[in-house]
């Protein structure tokens, strides 16, 4: 893996009395992309601010390359941030929004138009330079505020919900952008979602944080099939999550019956949460699977149809290929690779951390 | 980030909001300082604050005040509202101009927005008073309404109108139930700007409200002149901290309200908005039980009323109460702070007022112009049997025959010094021009007392219209100009007892008072001579109701009324009977109130110049204002 | 009522009435007043009558006052502005307290009660005098006047500069930060720029009746110094001249007018 280039030892942060973040420590890895994960009001963002300077920790150290920035203004800081809404400056045109940061510099007016150049091209707005920001529609504003960004040659970019105010089509276009930008620029990024489709199909590693807490850190496949978690488990997709009891190793007794599994390590007959992705439950003719149900609902959406059944007492959330109508008598099936058992959370605090209805 | 307050940031609000509340502070301390005169301090008291619940001019003008503003506020607001509304619907172009035209009234000056009115009312003959105040007020209200629901309006989508109109409401209805909820919150705010605004003007009202009718503003301005009776100040002091407890309370209800949000978003919103109308609601009934307080003289309007228009604190209010209880007429009481402002007005509605009272030379004006009526002699018995000869004498200098005015206080114009301030004893007017004194004269502002001075010092005729004599006269003042402190008019009473300023021209009747409040202050007429001059009660040749003002007049000559007058404005009475009553020997004998016929040798009467001559002297007062 | 130009006029025949008759009529007026004479022919003179000395003088030393007042307005205010702007949270209520409140003590009160704190043995001098410091001597000069100006006409520059600072998003700071700039940077190239349109609202609405104001200097200046509102303001209550009065007040008019275009044009470039 490629070195260490933003560390967080010990953060803590609290506005009002209200703990934000809580002994966050975190790694960043050159030329990673990072996306930091959570609900709102997770941290999240106040991580992001605090790399970006905006925001001092009450407790603990911001390492960039091997040096202590915590306290540096800024405007010292060798990185730049997009910012939520764009932030571009409305009283100047696109050219002098982009070349905001180089004039601070002094640079060269020749350097500053190719800059300029460069970087239009590079979010694909050029002929843009004389336009006022308002006159630019959501989409193409936070791409000038990528390019003002960019032109300073960071080494990271943080990017703080960049695509939050856009819509679904423009959002899932601009993933690609950003993915592209990325391999184009060489450079880290920080990204800040509370979108997990966007965390799954952009990053590197992903950072998944409730309540001033990291929950889990790895890549999207680790994050997604091994949640850690039921609030991992429950945020990052759909998932059927079910209390169970660790019979012993390889065997779950999931809602009375037992299934095997291919977890170990939990003790024997431990009460356990066990999370099962829909598209991983099967329905099968009653007598073929091990609980039987009854489907009580059922929506066709493109891929898939979505159904609800009503097995064991809990109500099965699937997704399946195969149509199965309402009031279907049929059995459920899962293979032990697709149970995925987790700790039960050992104390009220970490209850706290875990799922909300 | 915004977590504590910087200390300098600390230290610069608290120095802007001294500066803000230190007047404010001085003025309710003033509500409760014994004595009359705003430069001493007379004990605390409570008199003021009782004596408001009886002074009906101040509670008048405080319910005139709120009257126009509240109907001003109503009207505005819906005529504001509406074409905030349909403004909308509007083309681009046609918009920007209305908006270019509703804003003219709140960019353009106070000043022009009066005068143009008041023009428009001349012209088209409108009567000034409380209907054309109304009018200028919710005309420079509307803007301040629209400003505040044109921005709001923009913002709201119109398609919830729609759809109510597609559900089959009526418009009316659907406009009612989708879009006025969204704009509540912006016409109250609009409202209540209109209504502050209303409150606080001064200028426009000025410009346009006529004569026998006063906002507590216009009261206020009139009365500044010769110092406001404290009475104003208990009544600010009061609306003051009326206003203050109903802030903090709504912010107190506001920031209960405000800790739910988190829970309960739409119920917070409902609780503001009621919270808004409970506010207005309460503002409402406070004005209503202010104006109930004052209701009487509004719209009590009858026939019985006599429009009386006076020189400022020249009568004893008493005497209006007595002569209203006596008579049955109400008395509609106006005051002026000089004749020329007088003549102004009247020149302008010859029937705003029945009676006058000006100075000689005025009356001599007045009669020149064809402006006066001729007294019934059978009317007014007090005033021929009460009155000396001697004063209706020298009266014919500017009324031959004595036709048209019955002379009512006389007396001289002279210097009021203080003894410790200045040296030696002063016999000249040149002491106004002696540089030592720089910055303690005070001089009258008043052209033909100013004017009098300087021709009186280099022995000319105070009533010179020789062009030559008058331009040595503004040279004169123009060069003294830098040596006075002031041109004020009864102020100089004031000052002189706070020890303001060393000199000051007065007239006679002033220099009891004043020497009353401070015994270091003398009165002198210099021995170049000075004018002495007899103001009396005329009639307007276009007044409405004739019998009243004689009866009025004649009231004025009975010789109890003439003394307790006499007692209370301290200007000499020209009443021979009341003279004798005078009990105090001291002023009887007084040649300041009543000087010897040697003193009285040496001044003159002012005569009236003539178009020309007033032309003159207008010039160069102008110049004389407007040297550095 | 919304798409239908005809309805919304229906609507609005209220206001154009009323603003054709009082608002547009009257100025009219004070047009056809000011260049005419006594006999109701045409001339200039009232207008040229603004270079006599005495109204040139007046004309002058009110725009000296009245200029010399907006900036301070301005540099009180801006910090102020910024001050509230910055703890949100509150400030509502604070603008309140401090200005709107004030506002319900008469201003001509309020103004007066200046003379009771500036004058030679005012309430100020008091305090000097006290603690034994040189007095002032203010009261009757320009200076008197200006601070009754700066006091009147101070909440309506920071109304809107206020509203112009709180309307920033934070993040357009920030970003000027991220970029590089230092604090004084982005106050220059940042906050200031884009709180231009507040500043020109608020400059107007200090400048305008500073500069036609008669009671002020009537007050606080001791009737000495004729300002050009004293002026107009005397030709129609003193000398009862409709015609010169009238001429001057379209004088005045034109520096309004003025101020107008001024803002109307960096409004324009403001949205474009």
């Amino acid at each position: 893996m490629s070195k260490e280039l933003i560390t967080l030892t010990h953060i803590s942060k609290s506005f009002d009395g209200q703990l934000i973040l809580d002994d966050l420590n975190l790694v960043i890895h050159e030329n990673e992309f990072v996306t930091l994960l959570g609900p709102s009001g997770c941290g999240k963002t106040t991580t992001l601010r605090i790399i970006g300077g905006f925001e001092t920790p009450d407790q603990g150290q911001v390492i960039f390359d091997g040096k202590d920035i915590t306290a540096l203004a800024p405007n010292k800081r060798q990185l730049n941030t997009v910012f939520q809404k764009y932030a571009l400056f409305t009283h100047m045109d696109i050219a002098d929004n982009i070349a905001f940061g180089l004039r601070i510099k002094n640079k060269s007016d020749q350097y500053i138009r190719d800059k300029i150049a460069y970087a239009l091209k590079l979010v694909n707005l050029e002929g843009y330079e004389h336009r006022m920001p308002d006159s630019l529609s959501g989409g193409q504003q936070q791409r000038i505020a990528i390019a003002r960004a960019i032109v300073n040659e960071p080494k990271v970019l943080l990017l703080d919900e960049p695509l939050g105010a856009l819509d679904l089509k423009l959002r899932q276009d601009m993933q690609y952008e950003l993915i592209r930008l990325k391999k184009e620029l060489g450079i880290t990024f920080i990204y800040v979602t509370h979108d997990q489709e966007e965390a799954l199909t952009m990053s590197d590693h992903i950072v998944v944080m409730n309540q001033g807490y990291i929950q889990q850190e790895g890549t999207p496949e680790d994050i997604y099939n091994e949640p850690e978690n039921a609030f991992v488990a429950d945020f990052i997709g759909d998932s059927n999550i079910i209390t169970a009891t660790m019979v012993r190793d390889e065997l779950v007794r999931i809602l009375g019956v037992e299934f095997p599994c291919v977890d170990k390590g939990f003790g024997e007959e431990k009460p356990v949460d066990v999370v099962i992705r829909p598209e991983d439950v099967e329905l099968v003719p009653r007598g073929e699977g091990c609980i039987p149900g009854e489907v009580t609902h059922i929506i066709f959406k493109g891929v898939h149809y979505e159904m609800e059944v009503q097995a064991g007492g809990f109500e099965w959330l699937v997704h399946s290929t195969k149509e199965s109508p309402v009031g279907s008598q049929i059995d459920i099936r899962v293979d032990p690779f697709n149970i995925q058992v987790m700790n039960k959370p050992a104390s009220e605090d970490e209850q706290a951390i875990g799922v909300e209805e | 980030m915004n977590s504590k307050r910087h200390p300098v940031e600390k230290i610069y609000m608290a120095i802007i909001f001294l500066f803000m509340y230190a007047p404010i502070v001085t003025l309710i301390v003033l509500s409760f300082n014994g004595s009359k005169s705003r430069a001493k301090w007379g004990g605390f008291t409570m008199e003021w604050y009782a004596n408001l619940i009886h002074d009906s001019e101040v509670l008048n003008a405080m319910a005139n005040t709120l009257i126009i503003a509240l109907i001003a506020t109503i009207v505005s607001t819906l005529i504001g509202t509406a074409a905030s509304v349909a403004l909308t619907g509007m083309k681009r172009r046609t918009r920007s101009l209305v908006i270019g035209v509703t804003n003219i009234p709140m960019i353009n000056a106070d000043i022009v927005t009066g005068i143009s009115l008041m023009l428009l009312f001349k012209v088209l003959h409108f009567e000034t008073g409380f209907l054309t105040v109304l009018i200028a007020h919710i005309t420079f209200d509307i803007p301040y309404v629209m400003l505040s629901v044109l921005p709001r309006m923009k913002t709201i989508s119109p398609s919830v109108y729609e759809a109510a109109l597609d559900l089959g409401a009526e418009p009316f209805f659907a406009f009612r139930k989708t879009i006025l909820p969204d704009l509540t919150p912006a016409i109250i705010s609009g409202a209540l700007m209109a209504f502050t605004m209303s409150i606080d003007d001064f200028i426009i009202t000025y410009f346009t409200k006529g004569s026998g009718f006063d906002t507590l503003s216009t009261k206020i301005y009139s009365e500044v002149k010769r110092g406001i009776r404290p009475e104003i100040y208990a009544l600010s002091a009061i609306i003051f901290i009326v206003v203050l407890i109903l802030l903090l309370t709504s912010d107190r209800i506001k920031a209960k309200a405000g800790k739910s949000v988190r829970r309960e978003r739409s119920v917070q919103r409902e609780k503001i908005r009621r919270i808004g109308v409970i506010a207005l609601a309460s503002g409402a009934s406070i004005a209503i039980i202010l104006m109930a307080l004052a209701f009487g003289g509004v719209f009590s309007k009858n026939s019985t009323q006599v429009f009386v228009y006076n020189a400022g604190e020249y009568i004893d209010p008493e005497v209006i109460e007595m002569f209203t209880e006596e008579t049955g007429i109400e008395v509609v009481y106006d005051e002026f702070e000089s004749n020329e402002i007088m003549y102004a007005k009247v020149a302008a509605d010859g029937s705003a007022y029945d009676v006058l009272c000006p100075s000689d030379y005025m009356i001599a004006k007045l009669i020149d112009n064809d402006m006066l009526m001729k007294l019934d002699p059978a009317k007014i018995p007090n005033a021929l049997q009460y009155i000396g000869k001697q004063y209706y004498e020298s009266a014919t200098s500017f009324d031959p025959g004595n036709e048209y005015a019955v002379p009512y206080c006389w007396g001289t114009v002279g210097i009021l010094y203080n003894k410790t301030m200045v040296d030696g004893p002063v016999d000249s007017w040149d002491i106004l021009w002696d540089p030592k004194y720089q910055g303690e004269i005070l001089m009258q502002d008043s052209i033909r007392d100013a004017f009098m001075v300087a021709l009186a010092r280099r022995g000319y005729s105070i009533n010179s219209v020789d062009p030559e004599e008058i331009r040595q006269a503004t040279d004169d003042l123009i060069a003294q100009a830098p040596l006075v402190q002031a041109y004020v008019v009864d102020q100089v009473r004031d000052k002189m007892i706070g020890d303001e300023a060393a000199l000051g021209v007065i007239y006679s009747g002033e220099a009891i008072y004043t020497r009353r409040e401070n015994e270091n202050l003398e009165y002198v007429i210099p021995k170049e001579g000075s004018n002495v001059w007899i103001d009396g009660w005329v009639i307007s040749r276009d007044a409405r109701n004739v019998d009243n003002a004689l009866a009025w007049i004649d009231f004025l000559c009975r010789p109890d009324i003439a003394l307790m007058n006499f007692e209370y404005i301290t200007y000499s009475t020209p009443n021979v009977a009341a003279q004798e009553m005078i009990e105090d020997e001291d002023i009887r004998n007084s040649n300041v109130a009543f000087p010897d016929e040697e003193t009285l040798s040496r001044c003159d009467t002012y005569v009236s110049l003539g178009e020309d001559g007033d032309r003159l002297y207008n010039e160069a007062w102008k110049k004389v204002k407007s040297a550095d | 009522m919304f798409r239908d130009p005809k309805k919304a006029g229906t609507i609005a025949s209220p206001y154009f009435v009323w603003a054709l008759i009082f608002i547009l009529v009257p100025l009219a007026m004070i047009l056809w007043y000011g260049f005419t004479d006594d006999t109701g022919a045409f001339t200039a003179a009232n207008i040229a009558s603004i270079l006599q000395p005495e109204h040139a003088k007046s004309l002058l030393l009110a725009l000296e006052l009245s200029i010399l007042s907006t900036v301070i307005c301005f540099l009180l205010a801006y910090p102020l502005g910024m001050i509230l702007a910055k703890n949100k949270v509150s400030s509502q209520g604070i603008i309140t307290t401090i200005f709107i409140l004030p506002m319900w003590m008469n201003f001509l009160l309020r103004t007066f009660s200046w003379m009771t704190l500036l004058e030679n043995h005012g309430v100020i001098n008091g305090i000097l005098e006290f603690l034994h410091l040189p007095g002032i001597h203010v009261i009757n000069t320009p200076a008197a006047i200006v601070i009754g100006m700066v006091y009147n006409f101070l909440p309506f520059m920071i109304m809107p500069i206020y509203n112009s600072l709180s309307k920033i998003d934070d993040n357009v700071i920030n970003a000027a930060r991220d970029l590089g700039a230092n604090s004084v940077q982005t106050f220059l190239r940042v906050t200031l720029p884009l709180t231009v349109p507040g500043i020109i609202s608020g400059v107007t609405m200090v400048f305008i009746p500073a500069l036609t104001t008669f009671a002020i200097s009537t007050m606080l200046g001791g009737s000495k110094i004729l300002l050009i509102g004293n002026v107009i303001e005397q030709e129609f209550t003193l000398t009862y001249d409709w015609h010169l009065g009238s001429g001057l007040s379209i004088v005045l008019m034109v520096f309004i007018v003025i101020n107008m275009v001024v803002s109307a044009l960096s409004e324009k470039k403001d949205e474009q």
